[in-house]
């Protein structure tokens, strides 16, 4: 940190996510999607962490982890929980495979956004229907 | 160590992309690792974690006190974690410009995520304890 020509060199280099070089707007929206959701988990573990404290602990923290395991808005917070899981990792998905040369042409740029988007979507749904069935 | 990509590197050349004088590439590797072993463990621990909706304490403790789950489910949480403060570094380091909100915004990062992983795992521990 300390030396300042190197802090001076580093204001010049391009931040990442570079807004000004993105255009076609469902790649960067899905990319802006891979923080947001890696952020957002950040937040959604630390709630977990408190709920599985405090059914490992008892005492105060069991209100919370009422309130998370049978109250509605804590029924969302999970089910937004396990979205962010499965779009975040199917960014992460493609990040693998663009590290490998692949699907970095426009198509497959293209493709592999939309391939995030609904199969995150569906990925949870389907988790969602299993667990219903499966009781 | 390098893992072989199809990308030049202006210092080693075709196939070995990670190196650099700087943490840079050292922690975009490590994002990728990590990633490796968070891909299974996050489906597994997605779907313990939607039994807890609408689960009674005592079910909830019972599913996921069983080894498999709860040891799925610590590991989701470490190496998770430890993934999430080297992302959140990355974010902070592209948005905090500030230098002191900067150091104390990567100092609560390190403490957070920490607390976060322990709160996880003690609690687990206590769940799966045998009685
Ligand atoms: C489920 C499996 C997961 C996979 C496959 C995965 C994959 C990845 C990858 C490849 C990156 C690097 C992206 C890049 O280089 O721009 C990343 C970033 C990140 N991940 Fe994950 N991750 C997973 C789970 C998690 C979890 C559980 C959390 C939070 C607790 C998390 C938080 C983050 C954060 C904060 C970033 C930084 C985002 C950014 O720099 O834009 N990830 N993830």
């Amino acid at each position: 940190m300390a030396n300042a020509e190197t802090d001076a060199r580093a204001q010049k280099r391009p931040l990442s996510p570079h807004l000004t070089i993105f255009r076609p707007w469902l790649t960067m929206a899905m990319s802006m999607a891979h923080r947001i959701t890696g952020a957002g988990l950040y937040l959604g573990m630390a709630l977990l962490a408190l709920y599985l404290l405090g059914a490992g602990m008892g005492g105060w923290l069991h209100a919370l982890t009422g309130w998370l395991a049978s109250g509605f808005i804590g029924g969302m917070i999970v089910f937004l929980i396990t979205w962010a899981i499965f779009h975040h990792l199917l960014g992460g998905i493609r990040h693998a495979l663009w590290d490998r040369g692949l699907y970095m042409d426009k198509e497959g740029r293209e493709l592999l956004a939309k391939a995030s988007l609904f199969g995150g979507i569906g990925l949870t749904l389907l988790l969602w229907i299993l667990k219903a069935i499966a009781g | 160590m390098s893992i072989p990509t199809h990308f030049n590197s202006g210092r080693s050349g075709q196939g070995a992309a990670y190196v650099s004088d700087h943490e840079g590439s050292e922690h975009a590797r490590f994002m990728r690792l990590s990633s490796y072993a968070l891909a299974p463990l996050g489906v597994l621990s997605a779907w313990w974690l939607a039994g807890l909706v609408g689960e009674t304490l005592e079910g909830a403790k019972a599913e996921i006190g069983r080894p498999f789950p709860a040891i799925v489910l610590i590991c989701f949480a470490i190496i998770g974690m430890i993934h999430a403060r080297q992302g959140m570094t990355e974010i902070i380091e592209d948005y905090v410009h500030d230098a002191a909100l900067k150091e104390k915004a990567l100092h609560w990062n390190r403490i957070g995520s920490i607390a976060i992983a322990a709160a996880w795992t003690f609690g687990i521990m206590l769940i799966a304890a045998p009685k």
